[in-house]
Formats: C-alpha cells, sequence, structure tokens
C-alpha cells in the first residue's frame, strides 16, 4: 500500500499517522478485508515510534475504520472506505465551521434542522 | 489502483524501445532456426554415419566397451535409431524447458544442446571407426582417446553454445530511473510504500523442520547421542532458512528500499536511493529462477516466494535483485521517483 503523509500537518503525531491511513482507505489502497501491514513495519517506513502507531491504529478502530483480530491481525472494516471518506468530509465541515465561528453544537442543529 | 503510474517511456526511450523490440524479434528468429538446423544436422550424422558405412560394418557391431575389450553389442539399425531417440528425448526436454521457462533457460537449453549433440555424434563417430572393416564385434578396435577428445569437444560444445545464444539475445531493459515507471508526485509530498508476501508453505517447512530439530535435540541431550545430533544440524539449517524466506517485506520511503526477512524483520537489505539505477516490475516464475527461497541466477538475486510480479531493482555495482510482492509496478515507480530527486 502507498501512504502519503502531509508533511505541513501540524496535529500530533498520531493524528497524522492515523489521518495517513484513512486517506489511504479512502483512495482504495487497503480495500476492505484486506490486511494492514504489521505495526512495526508501518512505523518504521513512517519514521515514527511503534507506540504511536499502535495509537493511531486503535483510534482507527473506534472509528470503525479498522478491525483488530485475534490471529488474523489489523484488518480494514467492511464499508471503511466509503465511512472514511465521510468521516474525513465530517472532518472538514468541521474545521470550515470553527473557521467561520460556529461551535460543533451549532453545527450538529445546523444538520438536525437540513430536511 | 494504478492511476498515478507514469508508464510511458519518454520520447527518446521510446524510440530505443521500438528498435530494440525489432532487433529482438529478428534475433528471436535467428536464434530459432539455428537452433533447428543444429537439431537436424545432430539427428542427420547420427542415422547416416552409419548407413554410410554399413558395407564395411558388422552387424551386430560393438557399442559398448569393459577397458580395452567391447562387451556389449547392437544390431546395425538400433544403433543407428537408439542415438536418434536419444537425440529426440533431449529436443523434447529442451523444448518443454523454453516453454516453462522461457527466455532465461536460453542459456541452459543451449549449452545442453552443443553439448548433447557433440556427444552423441562423436560417440557414433568413435563406435562406427571402431567397428570399421572388423568380422565381428568382439573384434572391435579398443577405444582411448578418442572417448577423452569426445568429451573436450562436447564440453566446448557446451560453453560455445550459451556464449553464441548471449550474443544474440539481450533485450532492451530500462537504462536510469528516467526510463523506468514513475509516480506523479507533487514537489514536497512524501510518500511511502509498503507491500509483503507470506508463503505458508514455507512457514510449514520451517515449523515441521524446527519440531525436528527440537525433537532431535532432546534425544541427544537425552543420551541417544551421535545418529540424533547428526539429525539435528541439517533440521536446524532447514527450519531457520525456511524461515527466514517464508514471509518477505519490502518498504521504499525517502531512504530507499529495505527488504527485510522472516517473522523477525531480520536479516535485511537496504538499497539508498543513491544506489539504485532503475526499478521495474517484472513477472517471474519459481522454474526461471530455480525454485523458491533466496536464488542466485542468471537473473541476479530473486527472493521468490510466489510466482507472478517481482520488484526488480538494478543497482549501480552489482547484480540485479528482485523480490515477489504484489503490487511492485508502484513500489518500482515510487523507488524511481525517490532516486531521480536525489540525482536532480
Amino acid at each position: 500500500m502507498l501512504l502519503k503523509p502531509d508533511a505541513a500537518d501540524s496535529r500530533p503525531l498520531h493524528e497524522q499517522v492515523a489521518g495517513a491511513i484513512r486517506r489511504a482507505v479512502a483512495e482504495g489502497e487497503c480495500t476492505p478485508g484486506e490486511r494492514l501491514p504489521p505495526a512495526r513495519e508501518l512505523a518504521r517506513a513512517l519514521e515514527v515510534n511503534a507506540n504511536t502507531v499502535l495509537r493511531a491504529l486503535r483510534v482507527l478502530r473506534d472509528e470503525g475504520v479498522l478491525e483488530f483480530r485475534r490471529g488474523r491481525g489489523i484488518t480494514v472494516a467492511r464499508g471503511a472506505d466509503r465511512r472514511s471518506e465521510l468521516l474525513d468530509s465530517a472532518r472538514r465541515l468541521v474545521a470550515d465551521a470553527a473557521n467561520a465561528g460556529y461551535s460543533r453544537e451549532e453545527l450538529v442543529e445546523m444538520i438536525r434542522g437540513l430536511k | 489502483m494504478n492511476d498515478g503510474v507514469n508508464g510511458d517511456r519518454q520520447g527518446a526511450g521510446a524510440g530505443a524501445g521500438a528498435d530494440g523490440t525489432g532487433s529482438t524479434d529478428t534475433a528471436k528468429w535467428a536464434s530459432r532456426a539455428a537452433t533447428a538446423l543444429w537439431a537436424a544436422t545432430v539427428a542427420v550424422l547420427l542415422l547416416a554415419l552409419p548407413w554410410a558405412a554399413h558395407g564395411r560394418l558388422p552387424d551386430p557391431l560393438a557399442t559398448h566397451w569393459d577397458g580395452r575389450t567391447a562387451d556389449g553389442s547392437m544390431s546395425l539399425t538400433a544403433s543407428a535409431a537408439f542415438p536418434a531417440a536419444c537425440w529426440a528425448v533431449a529436443l523434447a526436454a529442451a523444448a518443454v524447458a523454453r516453454r516453462w521457462a522461457g527466455a532465461p533457460a536460453r542459456t541452459w537449453v543451449g549449452a545442453g544442446l552443443g553439448f548433447g549433440g557433440v556427444l552423441l555424434v562423436g560417440a557414433q563417430a568413435a563406435i562406427v571407426h571402431a567397428n570399421l572393416d572388423r568380422p565381428d564385434w568382439q573384434h572391435a578396435r579398443p577405444l582411448g582417446p578418442e572417448v577423452a577428445a569426445v568429451l573436450v569437444a562436447a564440453v566446448a560444445a557446451g560453453l560455445l553454445g550459451p556464449w553464441l545464444a548471449h550474443r544474440r539475445g539481450r533485450g532492451p531493459r530500462p537504462a536510469t530511473a528516467a526510463d523506468g515507471p514513475r509516480l506523479d508526485l507533487p514537489e514536497g509530498q512524501r510518500a511511502v510504500w509498503l507491500s509483503r508476501t507470506v508463503n505458508p508453505w514455507l512457514g510449514l517447512l520451517a515449523a515441521a523442520s524446527g519440531l525436528g530439530a527440537a525433537g532431535s535435540a532432546l534425544a541427544a541431550l537425552g543420551g541417544l547421542g551421535g545418529p540424533a545430533w547428526a539429525l539435528f544440524a541439517p533440521c536446524a539449517v532447514v527450519a531457520v532458512a525456511a524461515a527466514g524466506c517464508s514471509s518477505v517485506q519490502a518498504r521504499v520511503t525517502e531512504r530507499g528500499l529495505d527488504v527485510t526477512f522472516g517473522p523477525f524483520g531480520w536479516p535485511a537489505r537496504h538499497w539508498s536511493p543513491a544506489d539504485v539505477a532503475a526499478a521495474r516490475m517484472e513477472r517471474r516464475t519459481p522454474a526461471q529462477v530455480g525454485g523458491w527461497g533466496y536464488r542466485l541466477s542468471g537473473l541476479g538475486t530473486t527472493v521468490m516466494l510466489r510466482r507472478g510480479e517481482c520488484l526488480v531493482v538494478r543497482p549501480h555495482r552489482g547484480v540485479e535483485f528482485a523480490v515477489s510482492v504484489d503490487d511492485a509496478e508502484r513500489g518500482a515507480a515510487l523507488l524511481n521517483t525517490v532516486a531521480a530527486r536525489r540525482a536532480g
């Protein structure tokens, strides 16, 4: 799989790693059901600590992008490619709202008000 | 997902590629014509030699010698047909080898046909000469220096065959990183590529021989001694070698290519971008490189875990290195891009 970490990203490292994997899943680099490279390999490739990668992987599991399975390693969850894309859009929306001076709650209200 | 890979060669490269294909086609036909001519010449000589001299030969004639006296015979017909049949089998084997192993087998096929043809014709000539003008096969002349001369000639022909094949058949290859596939990356964009291959059969072999090694070590410590230790050593070697080749990980980053073996990621090999002349994807089979695992052959070094896509690296110094991993086209593209960035 091809990962494209964003060099200009100023977020914490584990969020950058999670972002790179999320983007790879959204772009179809890793298809649902496919195994992810071992965390140690990812850490060496991205030049970060293995614990940082593990933390990023846990974030992605909580988001429903990845599945941890005993004996089968870490796989991409079913439907994760679409979910991953949607999550990326949601993140951008939250950032845009913050720039425009709207809080998350106001944004949620705005979405609820949509017909 | 192959978008982003720039598979097109640049203008000059494409022109050279087209020329190269034309001359390889000619070379291929020349090679086939030469092989067919050689096959026919040998077959005709094997049949014609006894037939041409049949008026002056005993029937049966001596075909086997024990030291200086003849101790075996064949009828005139059989003595012509038997070596011709051997030659037919050799030709069939060569055709099968070419079909299964493709162009890289050319060297060995050339050597085999050169050696076999000269050996058979030489032996036939020596047999005819030894039986010429003799009343019966028991009185055939002894064979001596002829045998050595035939062997020397056969080995020389065996060396000449591959030399001719090599001189003719050099396919076009990307000469620099600029000729190979490239990845369209915006300036300053970082990218890393990861791939791994697992061969469960080699894993199983490692586990089985590991168990064997452990069992024999236990038996040896339990007092069986010698024979158990003799079993332990090969089992342990096979277990370590098979474990090392049961999985392979390839990684392309800005620091170049890293290939690590086995479940522990050790041993490992590294190429920095400055070492890499060009990278490409090539389909290879275990038959081409001589089996599974870490292979040294005419193609250079190949880490073969399954047939199919291989990432092939041509360093500035030393032989080519190939590793059988998926998505090798993009790995090669990224490696070329990294190497070109470093060079430019």
